[in-house]
C-alpha cells in the first residue's frame, strides 16, 4: 500500500517538473506568431528560423555557445591548480582560495551580477563579449573545483605510494596516475559549468549591458512583448543539450556519486 | 575500495610523504626555477581568484556608501544616505516612507515560503529516490539536473503560458464548467477573497500563489539534490529494525528518518532562501506590481529607468546582510539543536 502511494507520489512529482517544459517545447510548434496550448497549425517552421534564418537568434546562439564554451574552459582551467594544491597540501592557504574561489556561486546572483557591472565598467570590459566569459568563469567556478576535488579524493592513495616507491617522479605520477584517473570528473565539472553557463542569465544581464545578447538574454528582451513560438524552439534546443550532457555525464562519469552518494551501496 | 571508504589514515600519512618527495625531487634536479615557478603560479593564482571573485563584491560594498548626482551619474563618497532610504525613505526625516522596507519583506516571504514548500515536498520525494536502484537514480538524476540547469526564462515563460488569463488554466477551467461548479458551490467566492479570481472566471496573474509556485519549482531539484546525499547515506536497518519492532511507517518517518535529516533539512533550506532572495524573473512577470522585491528594484535602480547605482548597490548590501543574517541564525539554531541532542 505505501508502496503504490510512494509509486504513485514519485510520478505526480515526475508530471509537475515536467508540465511546464512540455508546454514550452508543444509552444514550439505552432504555425502562427503567436503562442498557443495546444499548437495550432503545427509546423517545424520555427526550428530553421531559430538556427538558420533569423540572424538576432543566430547571432543569440553563437554567442551563448562562444560564452559557454569559453568560460567553462577557463573556469575548469582555474580550478584545476587550485584543487591540485589544495589535494597535494591540504594547508589552509589552499583551502582558503578554494573557499575564495567557491564565493560567487553561494551569492544571490543578483549581487555578484551589480558587482561585476560595476568591476567592468572600471576596466572599461562593459559589454564585451570576453567580459561575459571571464564573468561566467568566475560565477560557475565553483562547479569545476567540486567536481575535481572529488575525483583526486577518489584516487587510491596505494597507487600513488606504489609509483613513488618504485621511483616515479612527481611528474610522472601526475600524467600517469593524477591525470586520467581524474579525467571523468574533470570533464564533468566542465559540463555542469557548460550548462548552467547556457542557461545563466541575470550576471550576463549585467555585464553584457545591452552591448550583445546570449540566447536567455535575448528571449528576456523579447518578453515584454510577448511570446513567439521562436522563443520555446531555444528552449526545446537548450532541454536537448542539457539531456545530452547530463547523460552523457552518468554515462561516462558516476553521477550518483558525484551528487555524495553513498559508495557502499549499490 | 577500502581505501576509498576510509581515506582518514591513508591521508594522514602520505601528502607529507610526497611532499618531502617533491621537495627531494626537486633538490635533486637543483631546479631553483622550478620552484620559482610554481611560486609563481600560486601567486598568480591567487591574484586571479581575488581579482574576479571578491573585488566585484568589494565594488559592491564601496559604491554603496556613494552618492548620486543629479541629472549625472555617481561619484565616490562616504555616506549613510543611500541606507537611510532603504529604511525611512528619501525625504526623512520630513516624512517617512517604508517602501523599500517593503519590498525587502516580499523578497523575504516569498523566498521563506517557496523554499519551505520545496523542501517540504522535496524530502519525501529524495528519500523514494535513494531507495532505488543505482541505475534509476542515475537516469532520476539527469531528469532533475536538466530540469534544473533549466534558465529561469523558460521556466517562467511555460507557467506564464499555464497560467495567463488567454491560455492555459483559466481558459481550461471555464471550458470544462469547472468555474460554473465553483460559482454554484460557493468555492469561487473563497477563491476570490485569494485574490484568485476575476469577477468571471479564476485569474493567477498576478497573484501571490502564482509567484511562490514557480519560485518553488525553480529551486524544487535544487532541493533534491542537496538532500540526496544526507538521505542516501542514512542506513537503512535503522528504519527495518524499527519496522521489525511493529512500528508504523508515519512513526518510523517522523521518530527514525527526520531526526537524521534534520540537519541538513535547515542547510538546504536556508540555501535556496538564499538562492532566492535574489529572484528575479519570476516577481516581475507574477507579482502584483505593488509586491515586487528589492531584487527588482535593484534591477530598476542598476540598469533600469531610474538610473541610482549607489543606492542599487546600497540594496544588494542589504540582501546580503539579510542572506548573512539568515545563515547565521541557521548555523546557531543547528548547533543549538545538535548540542540538545
Amino acid at each position: 500500500m505505501l508502496r503504490v502511494f510512494g509509486h504513485l507520489f514519485m510520478a505526480l512529482a515526475a508530471i509537475v517538473v515536467v508540465l511546464p517544459i512540455a508546454v514550452v517545447c508543444s509552444a514550439a510548434l505552432n504555425g502562427g506568431r503567436t503562442m498557443y496550448f495546444p499548437p495550432e497549425d503545427p509546423t517545424l517552421a520555427r526550428f530553421t528560423e531559430f538556427f538558420v534564418s533569423e540572424p538576432v537568434w543566430t547571432r543569440a546562439l553563437a554567442n551563448s555557445v562562444i560564452v559557454a564554451l569559453g568560460s567553462s574552459t577557463l573556469a575548469v582551467l582555474l580550478a584545476w591548480p587550485i584543487c591540485y594544491r589544495l589535494w597535494k597540501s591540504g594547508s589552509r592557504h589552499s583551502a582558503t582560495l578554494a573557499a575564495l574561489g567557491s564565493i560567487p556561486f553561494a551569492l544571490p546572483p543578483i549581487v555578484f551580477g551589480v558587482g561585476l557591472g560595476f568591476f567592468w565598467a572600471f576596466l572599461g570590459g562593459l559589454g564585451s563579449i570576453w567580459a561575459g566569459i571571464v564573468s561566467h568563469a568566475a560565477l560557475f567556478l565553483a562547479l569545476p573545483l567540486v567536481t575535481i576535488s572529488i575525483g583526486l579524493q577518489a584516487i587510491d592513495r596505494a597507487h600513488l605510494d606504489a609509483a613513488a616507491t618504485m621511483g616515479a617522479t612527481d611528474g610522472v605520477i601526475f600524467r600517469t596516475i593524477v591525470l586520467p584517473q581524474t579525467l571523468p570528473y574533470t570533464i564533468s565539472g566542465f559540463f555542469f559549468a557548460l550548462v548552467l553557463s547556457f542557461n545563466e542569465f541575470i550576471v550576463m544581464f549585467f555585464v553584457s549591458a545591452s552591448a550583445f545578447a546570449t540566447v536567455t538574454l535575448q528571449i528576456f528582451n523579447s518578453l515584454r512583448n510577448g511570446y513567439t513560438p521562436t522563443m520555446a524552439v531555444a528552449a526545446v534546443a537548450f532541454i536537448a543539450v542539457s539531456i545530452a550532457v547530463f547523460s552523457a555525464v552518468a554515462r561516462w562519469g558516476d553521477l550518483p556519486r558525484l551528487m555524495g552518494a553513498d559508495q557502499s551501496r549499490h | 575500495m577500502s581505501v576509498v571508504g576510509h581515506p582518514e589514515p591513508a591521508m594522514a600519512e602520505s601528502p607529507r610523504k610526497a611532499r618531502a618527495d617533491a621537495v627531494q625531487a626537486a633538490d635533486d634536479r637543483g631546479a631553483l626555477g622550478h620552484r620559482f615557478l610554481r611560486a609563481g603560479v600560486t601567486t598568480l593564482i591567487w591574484c586571479v581568484v581575488l581579482f574576479l571573485c571578491v573585488v566585484p563584491l568589494g565594488l559592491v560594498v564601496a559604491i554603496s556608501f556613494g552618492h548620486k548626482v543629479e541629472g549625472a551619474g555617481w561619484e565616490w563618497a562616504f555616506t549613510f544616505e543611500n541606507y537611510y532610504r532603504f529604511l525611512v525613505g528619501a525625504n526623512w526625516p520630513a516624512e517617512t516612507t517604508f517602501l523599500y522596507l517593503t519590498q525587502l519583506y516580499w523578497s523575504m516571504r516569498y523566498a521563506v515560503v517557496a523554499s519551505v514548500l520545496a523542501v517540504a515536498t522535496a524530502l519525501p520525494f529524495t528519500y523514494l529516490l535513494t531507495r532505488q536502484s543505482r541505475r534509476a537514480q542515475a537516469r532520476w538524476l539527469v531528469f532533475l539536473l536538466t530540469s534544473l540547469s533549466l534558465s529561469e526564462v523558460f521556466i517562467v515563460m511555460g507557467w506564464d503560458i499555464i497560467l495567463s488569463n488567454n491560455s492555459g488554466l483559466p481558459v481550461l477551467f471555464s471550458a470544462s464548467g469547472l468555474t460554473d461548479w465553483m460559482k454554484a458551490t460557493g468555492w469561487f467566492d473563497v477563491l476570490r477573497d485569494w485574490g484568485l479570481a476575476s469577477p468571471r472566471n479564476v485569474k493567477f496573474k498576478t497573484s501571490e500563489f502564482a509567484t511562490v509556485l514557480t519560485m518553488s519549482y525553480l529551486v524544487w531539484p535544487y532541493a533534491v539534490i542537496l538532500l540526496y546525499p544526507a538521505l542516501s547515506r542514512l542506513d537503512p536497518s535503522m528504519a527495518e529494525a524499527a519496522r521489525t519492532m511493529g512500528a508504523r511507517p508515519w512513526t518510523v518517518a517522523r521518530t527514525v528518518i527526520l531526526p537524521a535529516v534534520r540537519l541538513p533539512l535547515m542547510g538546504t533550506a536556508l540555501l535556496l532562501f538564499v538562492f532566492l532572495l535574489g529572484g528575479y524573473v519570476a516577481v516581475t512577470v507574477f507579482a502584483d506590481p505593488a509586491k515586487q522585491t528589492t531584487a527588482v528594484s535593484v534591477f530598476e535602480h542598476v540598469r533600469g529607468s531610474t538610473l541610482n547605482a549607489p543606492f542599487g548597490a546600497a540594496q544588494s548590501v542589504i540582501l546580503l546582510v539579510t542572506a548573512a543574517a539568515f545563515l547565521v541564525l541557521g548555523q546557531r539554531l543547528s548547533r543549538r539543536s545538535e548540542g540538545a541532542s
